[in-house]
């Protein structure tokens, strides 16, 4: 399973130009244990295939790593009888969980609105598949990427490093509230503003040992789990009071 | 040291949250309440989503309150008929209580209403009690005799049918208000996610009046059955029972109630009161400075 994952690469762009990219991440199984405090995980690559001979033009990197698709309810407080209560809401669907960009040089410089727009390169450029709204969701919107940045899950920093003059790398931060699910790291070559070359692995991000099976045994047998804390509250406050027995 | 919670998904300090359970245990052995009004909102302040703090922080009462129970069972004074009598109603308030806790939740108003149901009752309850504790105390500094509160007499109480008698308590009453109180306290349990001493104990005095003798292991019997059917149904029905972050918790305030128990023997009654009413008014005051003062970013993420 591991090893097919890792070379499960997956080609989705493939233009007639003669760079290519080779690229690897450090890790493609990220597993959340109880003293899980967040990770690095180290995306690599190189270009092959440098044009010999040919006017250098920049050639630019683009690293993203995108969590899996949810939904993400914003809501606004509003002052409703001289309390601030929750008022209105939008639900954005398909946002990722998580996503994290770091590119050679600034987004503006590398490649036009309308390709970052294409392969939503950047946080600006990411927008919901769907919106539950009464409202204009783009304040809801910025809401989201703001927060979600606050909690470090949605990042865009300038951290790829070139080692040489094809290779690189760029360190990705995965912090310990990610959700868990099937995580995507995608990374880009650019030149003169389009998408020579890109490649896309998978990588898993799960719950495992006692949390998973705490988290699976509360969700598939609700009430075995509830018999459960119960049972351990019981026990427990039975054991305290043969413990610490006071003298009547 | 950090560990992982499975349910409310975050990583926290471990030792941040044995020291809230440690702290609150102390408060309610010291205090003789069960905390659930102070650990759920300490929980909140800290991070944990509200719903999985009002569904965990019951069994941490489910501990405590078994612990007091026993004592009490030693001494024969709990009255098994009422609190059965109580349970029957308080069953159905849970369940009602569970589903409301449903539906806010689904609507992302479980941190509104969270704060609108403690701060008039902390309010009230914390008043009452600085009041009657500093007369009390202002009393026995002038040397006249203390206030006694005289239980009402309510005749409309001895008019309801379905009488029953209550050996244990000495009563022969209609069976409905006990009933009528312990779905009240069943459905508030659910969503406050506290154990309701605060309220059985004075209705059970003052409107049942019972004896004071059993009135404590009474209560203890009603709130370990309600804490157990809401913990049950907030495992199965919303999934917000956290076992790890309960663990830590009753470990915390098993052992901090005992050195409260000790603590509380060398205060005095009204002392205790007049500490207990300020820390309620406390709690009741940051809650409602959450609820009136402008919120530094007006958006906020979550619920679904």
């Amino acid at each position: 399973m591991r090893r097919a994952l890792l070379f499960a690469f997956v080609l989705f762009a493939s233009p007639a130009a003669a760079e290519q990219l080779v690229s690897g991440v450090s890790q493609d199984l990220i597993q959340i244990t109880s003293t899980y405090k967040g990770s690095d995980i180290v995306v690599f690559g190189a270009i092959e295939g440098p044009p010999a001979g040919e006017p250098r033009t920049p050639r630019d990197i683009v690293v993203v790593v995108r969590g899996p698709e949810s939904d993400i309810t914003v809501r606004r407080r509003d002052r409703v009888a001289g309390v601030w209560i929750n008022h209105d809401a939008a639900k954005l669907s398909g946002m990722p969980a998580y996503y994290f960009l770091a590119s050679s040089r600034p987004l503006k410089a590398i490649a036009p609105q309308n390709a970052l727009t294409h392969y939503s390169i950047g946080l600006q450029n990411l927008q919901p598949d769907t919106v539950h709204s009464h409202h204009d969701y783009e304040p809801f919107r910025q809401a989201a990427l703001r927060h979600l940045t606050k909690d470090k899950l949605y990042t865009e920093t300038g951290g790829v490093e070139f080692l040489s003059e094809t290779l690189f790398r760029a360190h990705v931060p995965v912090p310990a509230g990610v959700a868990r699910g099937q995580y995507k790291v995608e990374v880009y070559l650019f030149r003169d503003g389009e998408v020579q070359s890109a490649q896309s692995t998978p990588l898993f991000i799960d719950q495992t040992g006692l949390e998973r099976r705490l988290y699976n045994f509360a969700h598939n047998q609700p009430f075995g789990y509830g018999l459960a804390a119960v049972a351990m509250a019981v026990i427990m406050g039975w054991i305290s009071s043969l413990l610490f027995r006071r003298p009547t | 040291m950090e560990i992982y919670l499975p349910i409310a998904e975050m990583s926290v300090q471990w030792i941040v949250i044995l020291g809230m359970g440690l702290g609150v245990g102390f408060l309610s052995g010291l205090f003789g309440v069960g905390g659930g009004f102070l650990l759920t909102p300490l929980l909140v302040f800290y991070g944990i989503p509200s719903g999985v703090a009002v569904a965990t922080t019951l069994s941490h009462i489910t501990a405590s309150s078994i612990s007091g129970a026993l004592a009490q069972w030693k001494k024969r004074a709990i009255d098994f008929k009422m609190a059965g009598v109580m349970l029957a109603g308080g069953m159905v308030g849970t369940g009602v209580g569970v589903w409301l806790f449903a539906i806010m939740r689904r609507a992302g108003q479980m941190d509104l209403v969270v704060s609108l149901t403690y701060v008039p009752m902390l309010g009230i309850i914390g008043g009452i009690m600085l009041r009657e504790s500093l007369r009390t105390l202002r009393a026995r500094r002038t040397g006249n005799a203390p206030v006694r509160i005289h239980p009402v007499n309510h005749v409309w109480i001895h008019g309801l049918p379905l009488k029953a008698r209550f050996r244990q308590s000495r009563l022969y009453i209609s069976i409905i208000p006990p009933i009528v109180i312990g779905f009240l306290v069943g459905a508030m349990s659910a969503i406050m996610g506290v154990g309701g001493g605060f309220i059985i104990i004075p209705a059970m005095i003052y409107l049942l009046r019972m004896p004071t003798n059993v009135v404590i292991g009474t209560s203890l019997v009603q709130i370990i059955g309600v804490a157990i059917v809401t913990t049950l149904l907030q495992a199965t029905s919303n999934y917000a029972v956290d076992i790890v972050l309960a663990a830590i918790l009753v470990v915390g305030g098993v052992v901090g109630a005992q050195f409260g128990v000790r603590a509380g023997a060398k205060l005095r009654g009204e002392q205790i009161r007049f500490l207990l009413a300020l820390l309620v008014l406390a709690v009741a005051l940051r809650l409602l400075w959450g609820l009136v003062v402008r919120p530094a970013d007006f958006y906020s993420i979550g619920g679904s």
